[in-house]
């Protein structure tokens, strides 16, 4: 077998190696045996006292709950808004640059700069109660903010951008003479969209799902700020926080954020499991 | 050149299409412009032109892929023209075959019928036989993208036919074969549409394509049909310099006619005297493009009577002969086919006979 030289290029892998050694895996690491170092009274339970901790009172579980039904839904809305959307737009329209546009932009804003314009937008005063009351089809304005409501609302607008981008990409892959081959089969409408677009969709679906959910699963910022972080929003990232920068338990803290990261994990498998089961991007090459 | 046809074993699901007028516009360019077509069941159309011409425009009309301005398409003495393409039940081949890339082949053919809630075992067994027909075996589980160009054209045309369609469309179904596998998909498409006794309406731009495998040739400049006829006719017989010069004839030479004798006519290029047949209405005096194929001029050794000196410039071997390019002084350039050896640099004496060099009215393009 022949010694492999040492290629001197690989250096330049370098820096980037240290910013992950350093930025990731350092803290990462650090966190997860700070976690299993319980603090104050939950030391008495070993080395799982934290998780103990967490898991043994029902306000801290509830906020996996809480992040959950906010997460899945956001998740859920923004991918059946944007997959016909994306499909729609996947070949050049008139205004389509502009459409594109202004559907990117909130991914230029984050979420604090969107939480503001909420502030004004939907209050009880903003153009939003106005136009409902105006028209009629409320009696009070509605209560758009610091509840559940506002979080879900901020979430959809902030997440949405990446996920139409990423189907787009997907959707303008779909050779156009798929669709009418499928027509002069005799395949209606329906039988097209659920025969051949979404099937060819799915590996798209699934990765923008994926990465949709652990977007929205880390939500701070909008569920303090047009959220209800001590009820109904107090999300999994914001109990966290609460417990190592208020309770100064940075064990608790860091067990917290341990179980966050193992949900995203395994709701990522999930989706990807799902791609992998289905159509791979592979079978189109040979087609072209 | 013309693959005989065999007695046909099928009657033809198809009685008649009936194509008026038809008239597509993109922007403000006309696409096909009062376009006529009869085509009668078991006949195989080829629509041959250039890129341009408006032969796939006319094709996605009649398959309902694209709305027709004006005119009308009528199947059996039922008009169509509104029916979208999934009611029209036409199969359609399209240039890049167009495969469900998700689906396996047995499922690509299939498709057609199970849309139309045809039963498992009726599927199966018509999937089995449409694979045996193209002369696919063993591919069923595979997917599109484990087969080469071949296979795929095949399954291609497998999912065509399996539905039993009254008509089938073809847009350049063999551009993206390499010239063997070609030839070869040719015979077999012709080989089908015999033996199941289809209708088929073929787009090329390959004269060959359309000659070798068409009963009739419909060819198209610009939007609108420039000729159509049998293969032999449109090959002997072309009608326009355009149609002479698309089948072959490449030899054009810019000459000014002389004295007129019924269809013989005496032309005058740059001082060489030719005799040639008049096609179209020509002046004495005016300017006209006298046309040969290479293959028609007769390739003699030098002092032949009646001939035109020529040196070679180049000569190459093309496999039943020698393709010679030949300057005859004067500006003229022949391009001539002949079966001997000839090098560069020989001096021949080119025979043009009469009957072979057509005469065309000069056109403004």
């Amino acid at each position: 077998m022949k010694r492999r030289r040492f290629d001197p290029t690989l250096l330049l892998l370098g820096p980037a190696v240290l910013v992950v050694l350093g930025l990731f895996v350092y803290p990462f690491i650090y966190g997860l045996i700070l976690s299993f170092e319980p603090y104050g009274d939950n030391e008495a339970n070993g080395f799982l006292g934290s998780y103990m901790a967490f898991f043994g009172d029902a306000r801290e579980r509830l906020s996996i709950w809480n992040t959950l039904r906010l997460a899945v839904p956001a998740t859920f809305i923004d991918v059946a808004i944007a997959v016909p959307l994306a499909y729609r737009l996947r070949r050049p329209v008139p205004g389509q640059r502009a459409i594109t546009a202004l559907l990117v932009i909130p991914l230029t804003l984050g979420t604090v700069l969107i939480a503001e314009g909420m502030l004004q937008f939907f209050g009880p005063a903003g153009w939003v109660n106005k136009t409902l009351l105006l028209i009629g089809v409320v009696d009070h304005p509605v209560q758009f903010l610091h509840n559940y409501l506002g979080t879900l609302i901020s979430l959809l607008i902030s997440d949405f951008p990446a996920v139409f981008l990423l189907l787009l990409g997907y959707a303008s892959g779909i050779d156009p003479a798929l669709d009418r081959a499928a027509r002069t089969l005799g395949a209606s409408w329906w039988q097209r969209t659920w025969r051949v677009t979404l099937p060819m969709l799915v590996p798209g679906i699934a990765v923008a799902a994926a990465l949709s959910f652990v977007a929205t699963f880390s939500v701070f910022p909008s569920a303090v700020l047009v959220g209800n972080p001590a009820g109904e929003t107090r999300v999994i990232a914001f109990a966290a926080w609460q417990a190592a920068y208020e309770h100064f338990d940075y064990s608790m803290g860091s067990a917290i954020a341990i179980v966050m990261g193992a949900i995203e994990l395994g709701l990522v498998a999930a989706s990807l499991s799902l791609r992998a089961g289905g159509y791979r991007r592979l079978s189109t090459e040979g087609a072209r | 050149m013309s693959v005989s046809a065999s007695p046909r074993s099928v009657t033809p699901k198809l009685k008649s299409l009936r194509v008026r007028d038809l008239t597509k516009s993109f922007a403000d360019t006309a696409a096909v412009k009062g376009f006529d077509l009869d085509v009668a069941g078991g006949e195989f159309i080829s629509l041959l032109g250039p890129s341009g011409c408006g032969k796939t425009t006319t094709l996605n009309c009649v398959a309902g892929l694209l709305d027709p301005d004006a005119g009308s398409i009528e199947l059996d003495g039922k008009n169509v023209t509104a029916d979208p393409p999934e009611k029209r039940g036409f199969g359609m081949v399209f240039q890049n075959y167009a495969l469900f890339p998700h689906l396996t082949i047995a499922r690509n053919i299939s498709f057609g019928l199970e849309v139309r809630g045809v039963s498992r075992a009726e599927i199966d067994r018509r999937v089995d036989r449409a694979l045996e027909l193209v002369q696919l075996a063993g591919v069923r589980q595979r997917y599109p993208s484990q087969l080469s160009g071949g296979q795929q054209q095949r399954v291609a045309l497998a999912r065509a036919i399996v539905t039993e369609p009254p008509l089938i469309l073809m847009d350049e179904p063999l551009s993206n074969l390499d010239a063997k596998l070609r030839l070869e998909m040719r015979h077999e498409i012709r080989r089908i549409h015999q033996s199941l006794g289809l209708t088929t309406l073929y787009v090329t731009h390959d004269q060959e394509e359309a000659l070798s495998l068409a009963d009739r040739v419909v060819l198209m400049r610009d939007g609108v049909i420039e000729q159509s006829g049998s293969p032999e006719e449109l090959y002997a017989q072309p009608r326009s310099l355009y149609v002479a010069n698309f089948l072959g004839y490449r030899n054009l030479l810019p000459v000014q006619v002389g004295a007129m004798n019924g269809v013989s006519v005496s032309v005058d290029a740059n001082g060489a005297r030719f005799t040639g047949s008049a096609r179209g209405p020509l002046v004495q005096g005016g300017a006209a493009v006298a046309t040969i194929r290479p293959r028609d001029i007769q390739v003699l050794a030098i002092g032949a009577p009646g001939t035109i000196a020529a040196s070679v410039e180049l000569a190459e071997f093309v496999g039943d002969g020698f393709e010679l390019s030949a300057d005859a002084g004067r500006g003229q350039r022949f391009i001539a086919r002949t079966a001997e050896r000839w090098s560069a640099g020989d001096q021949v004496a080119l025979r043009l006979p009469p009957e072979r060099l057509l005469v065309f009215p000069a056109e403004a393009t």
